[in-house]
C-alpha cells in the first residue's frame, strides 16, 4: 500500500510540476463563472437553469476528459522516455503497482476537480435560485433541481404475443402461408394487435392504470407529474388536437379533470396532476378523451409516464457526478494502456483517436441499422449492398456493444431534466466502466507495461 | 548576383505583384459581387467577438455551423428545446449574411417549436423569440434583404393575424398589450411620437424605434398609403414590414428577385383584406379582453391595392382578380348586413361592372351580378356563412350585423322585427358554437350580450353613432338613462388580461 501511495504522491506531484491541476482549476472555475453571461437562455429560469446545468456540466466533463487523457499519457510515457521509470523500476515496487499507482493518481486528482467544479456549479445553481421569486422556485424545485422517479403502465406484450399467436393460428387456419411468409405474416399481425392497444378512435377514451408500487407510500399530499406522448393520424390544421384529461376513480379516489389542453403530437408534454390521485393500492388511473377528428396513437414505451419525486437534487448532483468520474476513471485507463507501449504524442493521439472514436459512433450505429456500409434510400427503404459488409457490419456491432458499455448512462441529460440518478445506475456504471472496461485497459496496460523493455526507450527531446 | 541584391530583386518583385494584386482586387470583388459568388462587405453592426469569430474561422465557420445545426435538430427531436435560442444565436452568427439560415431558424422558433408546448405563455415566448431573431438580429446584419422583411411580415400576418394556432387570440392579446406600452394605452397616435414632446411620449417614442425597430414616421406613411390601420393588431405590422422591405428593395435593385417583390405585395393586400374583416379593436372591460369588429372604412384602399397588385403581377394577374372579386363580395356583404346600403349598392355595382362574368355564388352557375340582386345576393351568403363556414370574423360580422338591424329595427318602433333580428343572431351564434367547439377558445365569440353591448356602444357614441334622436330612442327602449353631457375621457386601451392559460373559458363554453 505504500509503494502505491508514493506512485499516487509521485502523479500528484507531476500533476502540479505541469502546472496541470492549476491551470484546469482554473479553468473550470471560469467556465462556471463565465457560461451564465454568454449562454443564451429561452428565456424561462427552469429554461437557464437546465442550460446552465448542461453547458457547465459538459464543459467541466470535456476539460477533465482532455487533461485526464493527456496527463495520463504524459505521466507515464514521459516518465519512461526521460528515463526516470528506470530509476523508479529498480525500486522494490512491482510494474503493476507503479501502473496501478498512477491509475489512482489521476483517479484522485479528478476526483477533486471534478469536486471543485461540482460544488461551484450546485453553489452557483443554488445560488441563483434563490434570487428568483417564489413561484418560479417552486418550478424549479419540482422540475429540474429534483430527482425524479418515474413510473410506466405494466407490459403488455405478452397479451400482444398470445393475441398474435391465437390470430395466426386463425389466419392459418383459413388460408395457407408460405413458410418463407410466415415471420413477415406474423409481424404484421402482431403490428395489427399492437395498434389496438395504442390508438384512441375519435370520440373513444383510453384508460391506463399505473401501479406506482412503493413509491406510494411517501407520495401522499405529493404532486404527480404525466408525461405523455402521441402521434396522429393527420395532421391537423392547427398543429396540435385538443384532449381532455381524467385522472382517478369515481367514488373511489379523488377525482382530477385537464381543461381542454390544444397538444402537439410527436412530442412529449408534461404537465402537474393533483396529489392523492392514486388508490390504497397505489394504482393511479388515467383516462384520456379523444374529441378531434381523427385517431391518436399514444405509443407503448413511451405514450404514457408519471413522475414523482424521489429525493432532492444534492444528492442525485453527486450520484450524476459519480458516473462522469467513473468516465473519467476509463479515460484514465485508456491514456496509461496507450501509454504503456507509446511514445507520448502517438499515445496521446491514439488516446484521442479513440475518443473521437466513441463521439462518432453514431456512424456506425447507422450503418448497423441499415445494415449495410453502403448507399441507404430511407425514403424507398432500399439499400445497397457492399462484400465489405459481411465483416465491417459485425464489427461495428461488437464495436458498438463495447461503447454503449460506457455511452449508455446519461446524467448530464438526467440531471438537466430533473429525472433520478439511481444509486443502481451508478452501482451498474462503476461495474461496466470502471470494473469491466477499465480493468480491461488496466490488464492490457498492465501486461504491455511488465514486457516492456524499459532501458531501450529514447527521449523525445 | 550577391545576397544583397538578390534580396533587393525579390523586395521589388513583392511590391510589384502587391501593387498589381492591389489594382485588380477592386474589379474582382466588383465581379464577385456581380456574380453573386461571395459576400464581399464587411460584416456591419456586428459586435466585436462576431466581427472577429467571422473572419478568424473563415471557410471552417460553415463547418462548426453544420455541426451546430446537426445538435440543434437533435435536440428538437428529443424535444429539448433551452438550448434551442442559444444555438439558433450561434448558427445565425457563424452565417450572419446566410439568410436562408435566418429564415429557417426564425421560422423553427415561430412555428415548429412553439406549437410543440402546450401552455400559450410558453408558445408566445417562443414566437416572440421567432420575430425577435429576424427582426433584431437578422435585419441588423442583412437591412436589406426583403425576404427576412417578408417572413417577418408573414409571421404577424399568419402566425398572430391568422387562426390556424389556437394560441392566436393570447398572441394577438399579448401583442396588443405590448402596443399599449407603446401607445400609451389610448387610441394609436403617431404623430405624438413622431415628435414626442412629453418625457412619456419621448419614452414610448425610444421604445418603438429600439425595440420594436420601427420608425413612426414611415408608419405614419403606411397608415396613410394603406390605413387607417389599428396598430395593435398584428396585420398592420405585417403591412408595415412588407411595406418597408419593399422601401428596402429600391435601394438594391439589381439583386432583387421579382417574386420576392410579389410576396411582399401579397402580404400588404392580404393583411388589408383582414383589416377589413376584422381591423377594428373592440375593448371589453367586462371580460376583461377584447373583440374585433370590420373596418369599413378601409374598404376603397383595400380594392385599389388589389388593382395595384393585379396591375404589377402580370403572372398571377388571375389569381388576385380573382381574390379581389371574392374581396369585393365581401365587402358588399359586410356593408350589407352592417346596414350601410347605400355603400354596399355602389360596391355591388362595382363588382358587376368590374367582373361582369364571375358567379356570385357557389354552385348556381348562373348567378351573375346581372341575374342576382343585391338582397338575393346577401341573404344567401348568410346561409353559406351560417351553414358550411367556420371562419370566425365572418360570423361575428354577421351577428353584429343583425344585432345593428335588431337595434336600428327597435329604434323605429319594429320591434318584433326586432326581436326577430336578434334571435337570428342567436341562431347563427348557437349553430356556429355546434361546430367549432373542438377548436375552444381558438375560434370562440363572445357571448351575445357582449356582442350587443359593444354594437350598442358604437351606436350610442356621440360622434361616431346614430343620429341623436335615435340614440334617445334606443336608450329609452334600452333603459339606458339619458345620455350624459360630455363624452368621458375613456379611452380605447386594451385591457390587460392576466395570465391566460389554453383552458376552455366559460366564454367560449357557453351557448
Amino acid at each position: 500500500m505504500q509503494r502505491l501511495l508514493a506512485i499516487i504522491w509521485l502523479t500528484w506531484k507531476a500533476a502540479f510540476r505541469f502546472k496541470l491541476f492549476l491551470v484546469v482549476a482554473v479553468l473550470l472555475l471560469l467556465s462556471v463563472i463565465a457560461l451564465p453571461l454568454l449562454i443564451k437562455d429561452d428565456g424561462t429560469a427552469r429554461g437557464f437553469t437546465q442550460i446552465l446545468l448542461t453547458y457547465t456540466l459538459s464543459t467541466a466533463s470535456g476539460l477533465l476528459g482532455l487533461s485526464t487523457l493527456w496527463l495520463a499519457c504524459g505521466t507515464l510515457a514521459r516518465d519512461i522516455e526521460e528515463c526516470q521509470m528506470q530509476v523508479v523500476a529498480v525500486k522494490p515496487i512491482a510494474r503493476w503497482q507503479i501502473w496501478i499507482g498512477k491509475w489512482f493518481g489521476i483517479v484522485s486528482l479528478n476526483a477533486a476537480l471534478l469536486g471543485i467544479a461540482g460544488l461551484s456549479i450546485f453553489c452557483l445553481l443554488q445560488w441563483r435560485a434563490s434570487r428568483l421569486p417564489e413561484k418560479e422556485r417552486e418550478v424549479l424545485r419540482n422540475e429540474v433541481l429534483v430527482a425524479r422517479g418515474s413510473a410506466k403502465p405494466a407490459s403488455v406484450d405478452k397479451e400482444i404475443d398470445a393475441a398474435t399467436d391465437e390470430a395466426l393460428q386463425d389466419r392459418l387456419k383459413k388460408s395457407r402461408v408460405e413458410h418463407a411468409d410466415l415471420t413477415e405474416v406474423r409481424k404484421q399481425i402482431r403490428e395489427q394487435i399492437k395498434a389496438e392497444y395504442q390508438v384512441v378512435p375519435p370520440g373513444y377514451t383510453k384508460m391506463w392504470t399505473i401501479d406506482l408500487g412503493l413509491a406510494k407510500n411517501y407520495l401522499r399530499d405529493q404532486p404527480l407529474y404525466l408525461r405523455v406522448k402521441f402521434n396522429s393520424a393527420d395532421k391537423s390544421p392547427s398543429g396540435t388536437f385538443g384532449g381532455l384529461w381524467l385522472v382517478g376513480v369515481p367514488k373511489k379516489t379523488a377525482l382530477w379533470r385537464s381543461e381542454v389542453m390544444s397538444l402537439a403530437p410527436d412530442t412529449f408534454h408534461e404537465f402537474a396532476i393533483d396529489p392523492n390521485l392514486f388508490d390504497e393500492n397505489g394504482i393511479l388511473t388515467i383516462q384520456f378523451v379523444n374529441g378531434n377528428d381523427t385517431a391518436l396513437l399514444f405509443p407503448l414505451d413511451d405514450g404514457m409516464e408519471v413522475l414523482y419525486r424521489e429525493g432532492g437534487f444534492g444528492l442525485n448532483f453527486v450520484r450524476g457526478l459519480g458516473i462522469i468520474f467513473c468516465w473519467m476513471a476509463l479515460l484514465a485507463a485508456l491514456g496509461l494502456a496507450a501509454a504503456s507501449f507509446m511514445s507520448f504524442p502517438v499515445a496521446a493521439f491514439c488516446a484521442v483517436g479513440v475518443l473521437t472514436l466513441v463521439f462518432a459512433s453514431g456512424t456506425m450505429a447507422n450503418a448497423v441499422s441499415e445494415g449495410t456500409i453502403a448507399n441507404y434510400n430511407a425514403e424507398k427503404g432500399t439499400k445497397g449492398h457492399s462484400p465489405a459488409d459481411v465483416i465491417v457490419i459485425p464489427t461495428f456491432k461488437s464495436v458498438l456493444k463495447v461503447i454503449s458499455l460506457a455511452r449508455d448512462f446519461s446524467p448530464i441529460d438526467s440531471l438537466s431534466t430533473g429525472r433520478s440518478v439511481t444509486w443502481a445506475q451508478l452501482g451498474a456504471a462503476f461495474a461496466q466502466v470502471v470494473l469491466l472496461l477499465s480493468g480491461c485497459l488496466a490488464a492490457f496496460g498492465i501486461f504491455v507495461f511488465n514486457r516492456r523493455e524499459l532501458a531501450t526507450a529514447q527521449a523525445t527531446q | 548576383m550577391s545576397s544583397k541584391w538578390k534580396k533587393i530583386l525579390l523586395l521589388v518583385v513583392a511590391a510589384c505583384l502587391l501593387t498589381g494584386v492591389f489594382q485588380v482586387q477592386e474589379s474582382m470583388n466588383h465581379d464577385r459581387d456581380a456574380l453573386g459568388l461571395t459576400r464581399v462587405q464587411p460584416l456591419e453592426n456586428a459586435p466585436p467577438v462576431l466581427a472577429f469569430t467571422t473572419v478568424a474561422l473563415g471557410g471552417f465557420r460553415g463547418l462548426i455551423s453544420n455541426v451546430l445545426w446537426i445538435r440543434a435538430s437533435d435536440l428538437q427531436d428529443d424535444d429539448k428545446f433551452f438550448e434551442m435560442a442559444q444555438l439558433a444565436d450561434w448558427i445565425t452568427k457563424l452565417e450572419p449574411h446566410f439568410v436562408q439560415v435566418w429564415l429557417v431558424q426564425g421560422w423553427n422558433m415561430a412555428y415548429n417549436i412553439s406549437v410543440k408546448f402546450k401552455d400559450f405563455s410558453d408558445r408566445w415566448r417562443w414566437v416572440d423569440r421567432g420575430l425577435e431573431l429576424l427582426r433584431d438580429d437578422g435585419l441588423r446584419y442583412n437591412p436589406n434583404e426583403t425576404l427576412i422583411y417578408r417572413e417577418l411580415a408573414w409571421f404577424f400576418q399568419h402566425k398572430m393575424g391568422a387562426n390556424m394556432d389556437d394560441a392566436n387570440m393570447y398572441y394577438k392579446q399579448q401583442w396588443a398589450n405590448e402596443m399599449a406600452e407603446v401607445f400609451g394605452k389610448k387610441t394609436p397616435d403617431l404623430d405624438e411620437l413622431i415628435h414626442p414632446q412629453t418625457d412619456d411620449q419621448k419614452r414610448r417614442a425610444r421604445l418603438l424605434r429600439e425595440k420594436y425597430k420601427m420608425d413612426p414616421e414611415f408608419m405614419k406613411e403606411v397608415n396613410t398609403r394603406y390605413g387607417p390601420l389599428e396598430w395593435r393588431l398584428p396585420e398592420a405590422h405585417a403591412i408595415y414590414w412588407a411595406a418597408l422591405g419593399l422601401e428596402k428593395a429600391k435601394l438594391n435593385p439589381t439583386k432583387i428577385k421579382e417574386d420576392d417583390l410579389i410576396t411582399l405585395r401579397r402580404v400588404i393586400y392580404q393583411s388589408m383584406q383582414t383589416s377589413f374583416q376584422r381591423g377594428r379593436l373592440i375593448a371589453n372591460p367586462f371580460i376583461k379582453s377584447f373583440e374585433f369588429g370590420p373596418n369599413l372604412d378601409i374598404i376603397p384602399k383595400v380594392s385599389a391595392a388589389y388593382e395595384q397588385a393585379a396591375k404589377d403581377d402580370e403572372k398571377n394577374r388571375d389569381h388576385i382578380e380573382k381574390a379581389h372579386r371574392n374581396f369585393l363580395k365581401d365587402a358588399v356583404y359586410f356593408l350589407y348586413v352592417n346596414n350601410r346600403m347605400a355603400d354596399a349598392a355602389n360596391w355591388y355595382k362595382f363588382l358587376g361592372t368590374k367582373y361582369p362574368n364571375g358567379t356570385l355564388l357557389d354552385y348556381q352557375t348562373n348567378s351573375f351580378p346581372r341575374n342576382v340582386s343585391l338582397d338575393q345576393y346577401a341573404v344567401s351568403r348568410v346561409q353559406v356563412d351560417v351553414d358550411e363556414t367556420m371562419s370566425r370574423d365572418r360570423v361575428k360580422a354577421i351577428i353584429e350585423g343583425l344585432l345593428a338591424n335588431a337595434l336600428t329595427s327597435l329604434a323605429i318602433g319594429e320591434d318584433e322585427r326586432a326581436a326577430g333580428y336578434k334571435l337570428l343572431a342567436q341562431k347563427v351564434r348557437e349553430t356556429y358554437f355546434e361546430k367549432t367547439k373542438v377548436r375552444g377558445e381558438a375560434l370562440a365569440i363572445s357571448p351575445l350580450d357582449d356582442i350587443q353591448r359593444e354594437v350598442v356602444n358604437r351606436m350610442l357614441d356621440p360622434e361616431h353613432g346614430v343620429m341623436p334622436e335615435m340614440r334617445a330612442v334606443l336608450r329609452t327602449k334600452l333603459n339606458l338613462g339619458p345620455e350624459p353631457p360630455a363624452a368621458s375621457a375613456s379611452t380605447n386601451a386594451v385591457p390587460s388580461l392576466p395570465v391566460s392559460t389554453n383552458a376552455v373559458s366559460e366564454r367560449a363554453s357557453s351557448k
